[in-house]
């Protein structure tokens, strides 16, 4: 008879779960690594050539970073980012292939369910960023192997978010279709107030308002710090931010999920 | 507490349709029992309550002792469950899957191994072990799931359904693996809607119709409510038939056939009777030249309950509804 089932097992049998499962999706993997590529390549060698024609003056802009320079951690941290939201559609297969009842009718707690997925996400998300850092570092330059480590954590902060918004949104969705629209009406968004993209330093107040709200924008000016030096917020203010919303976040989806039945 | 699982006036409505209108259910210890109905019945709406997926909206149940609503933490700790519908992994393989759910049950890895070798023997798949579940027909998942319920040990095995949907051997080998579980005193907590199904394995049927028990009793004491089985016994003339006929009107409610020959006897028992019959009518010089007996079946009792047909519901707009309703999930 089994005694009363303890946390960590449960975490580490989940989040092994993901591993197994994303290791056995190779699609999936360079999938998730194509598209921050294409941003990369026809948007920032696009802007950087355009950006060109203003000669120096265009490093001003970008805090003294080449355009090239200035996008690049925000590739890696997108890369992660949007990896991270694939636990969410995780969620919602597991449920239409009937495999969330078998972890619903455990005894196991629904935090350490949920938390090893989310884990586990995270390491998979973190796999395909880093794979991204080395491209990236390629063509924007090498950023020293501190400041490749410093993003990636950075990136697995902001992996962590996604992945629990994504669940909440998966837990609180009925259907595949409503979760994609939902996902793309909250990630795109994000994406773009992220500063990954453009400065959110000369933006009106209230979109300014809205990136400090997001922790890509944390996350983004971090990874930006770390790897090449130039930020807008102090570092430990990145830091804390990021730590914040994410903790909400994965409070949140716990709490979501500790109250789900179905029905 | 002496049941395995106990309800008392179980409810549940679905914005203002009543699934369940007040289930009792008593299942004793280490016994087969099976919530007998047909679809949209309730059964598996009982079955969600009983392990903790389904918040009744009245009622009480008990599963191992425990309050499925207070206490759905302990409740899951002392339970195996077989969904109607496949709860696989299918992009892992056996042996992952059980490695997940004996981790999520607390159990180690060395007791996971040891205890996966003997589950997957018991159903019949040791040799597929190390496939992954895509490779497995609907028939083996139905049987992997079995042995994956029984990996924790449970007290109480729930199986909703545990054959639809399965061609007859695959439904042979679960029913197999079933009366093989009876011997090691799990308690087996089954629904169905195939009477054949319910006749064969059950030790006690619950009838349900429209949310409610109509009955509870073992399927021998059911069949017996109907007043008995029915004998038929052909002698060689219509005096000699007439002569059982006395004698049979000893033990049930007797009568003449329109062939004139043929005594019709309706008694409980008939396996014992019959032999009993047959040497009184040889004492008193009857020659029968033909005898057999008709025992009623569960269809018969529903019928008698609830004034229709089990057979009737199948392939119906019932089924159809439920597709509709699992799409909907």
């Amino acid at each position: 008879m089994p005694a009363r089932p303890r946390w960590l097992p449960a975490f580490q049998a989940m989040a092994w779960r993901q591993l197994v499962r994303f290791l056995s999706a190779r699609s999936r993997v360079a999938n998730s690594l194509v598209f921050p590529l294409i941003w990369l390549l026809f948007f920032g060698l696009g802007w950087s050539a355009a950006f060109n024609v203003l000669g120096p003056a265009a490093r001003g802009i970008f805090g003294g970073l080449s355009y090239l320079e200035f996008l690049a951690p925000g590739i890696v941290v997108m890369t992660v980012f949007t990896a991270g939201f694939g636990s969410g559609l995780g969620i919602i297969w597991d449920r239409e292939f009937g495999y969330m009842k078998e972890l619903l009718v455990s005894p196991a707690p629904r935090g350490a369910l949920l938390l090893g997925r989310l884990v586990g996400d995270t390491v998979a998300a973190l796999a395909q960023g880093a794979v991204m850092a080395l491209l990236v570092s390629a063509v924007a330059g090498w950023p020293g192997v501190w400041g490749l480590l410093g993003g990636l954590a950075a990136a697995a902060a902001a992996a962590l978010a996604s992945a629990s918004l994504g669940s909440l949104i998966a837990l609180s969705m009925r259907s595949p279709e409503g979760f994609h629209m939902v996902v793309n009406l909250v990630m795109m968004p994000m994406l773009f107030i992220s500063g990954a993209f453009y400065p959110v330093d000369p933006l009106p107040a209230w979109l300014r308002m809205l990136a400090y709200l997001n922790p890509l924008y944390y996350a983004v000016d971090l990874a930006r710090g770390l790897m090449y030096g130039v930020h807008s917020t102090p570092l430990p203010l990145d830091v804390a931010g990021l730590a914040a919303v994410t903790a909400v976040a994965v409070a949140a989806a716990v709490a979501r999920f500790s109250r789900t039945y179905i029905a | 507490m002496e049941y395995a699982v106990y309800a008392e006036g179980l409810r549940k409505s679905y914005g203002g349709v009543e699934a369940l209108r007040g289930v009792d259910l008593h299942v004793p210890r280490g016994t087969v029992y099976g919530l007998l109905g047909p679809n949209g019945a309730g059964k598996t709406t009982t079955m969600g309550i009983l392990v903790t997926l389904i918040k009744p909206s009245g009622g009480r149940a008990f599963v191992a002792g425990y309050d499925v609503v207070e206490e759905p933490q302990r409740v899951r700790e002392h339970i195996g469950v077989v969904f109607q519908e496949p709860t696989v992994d299918r992009d892992l393989t056996a042996w992952q899957n059980l490695y997940i759910h004996g981790r999520i049950h607390d159990l180690s890895r060395n007791e996971i191994e040891h205890r996966a070798r003997h589950v997957m023997e018991l159903v019949g798949l040791e040799k597929f072990l190390h496939r992954r579940l895509r490779s497995y027909s609907g028939g083996m998942i139905r049987r992997f799931e079995i042995a994956r319920a029984l990996l924790t040990e449970p007290e109480v095995l729930f199986m909703d359904e545990p054959t639809v949907g399965l061609d007859p051997q695959a439904r042979t080998r679960v029913w197999e693996v079933i009366e093989e579980l009876k011997k090691t005193g799990v308690t087996v907590f089954l629904t169905t809607h195939y009477m054949e199904e319910a006749e064969r394995l059950c030790d006690t049927v619950a009838i349900i119709d429209r949310g409610v028990v109509v009955a509870e009793a073992p399927p021998e004491e059911l069949k017996a409510r109907l007043g008995g089985d029915t004998l038929y016994l052909k002698t060689a003339s219509p005096a000699e038939a007439r002569r059982l006929l006395k004698l049979a009107a000893g033990y049930g409610d007797a009568r003449l056939a329109e062939d004139g020959v043929t005594v019709v006897l309706v008694a409980r028992d008939a396996p014992r009777l019959l032999p009993t019959l047959l040497q009184e009518a040889r004492a008193t010089g009857v020659s029968v030249i033909e005898s057999r007996y008709v025992r009623p079946s569960l269809n018969d009792v529903f019928l008698m309950l609830t004034g229709r047909s089990l057979r009737d519901e199948e392939g119906g707009w019932s089924d159809w509804m439920r597709l509709h309703m699992r799409a909907r999930r």
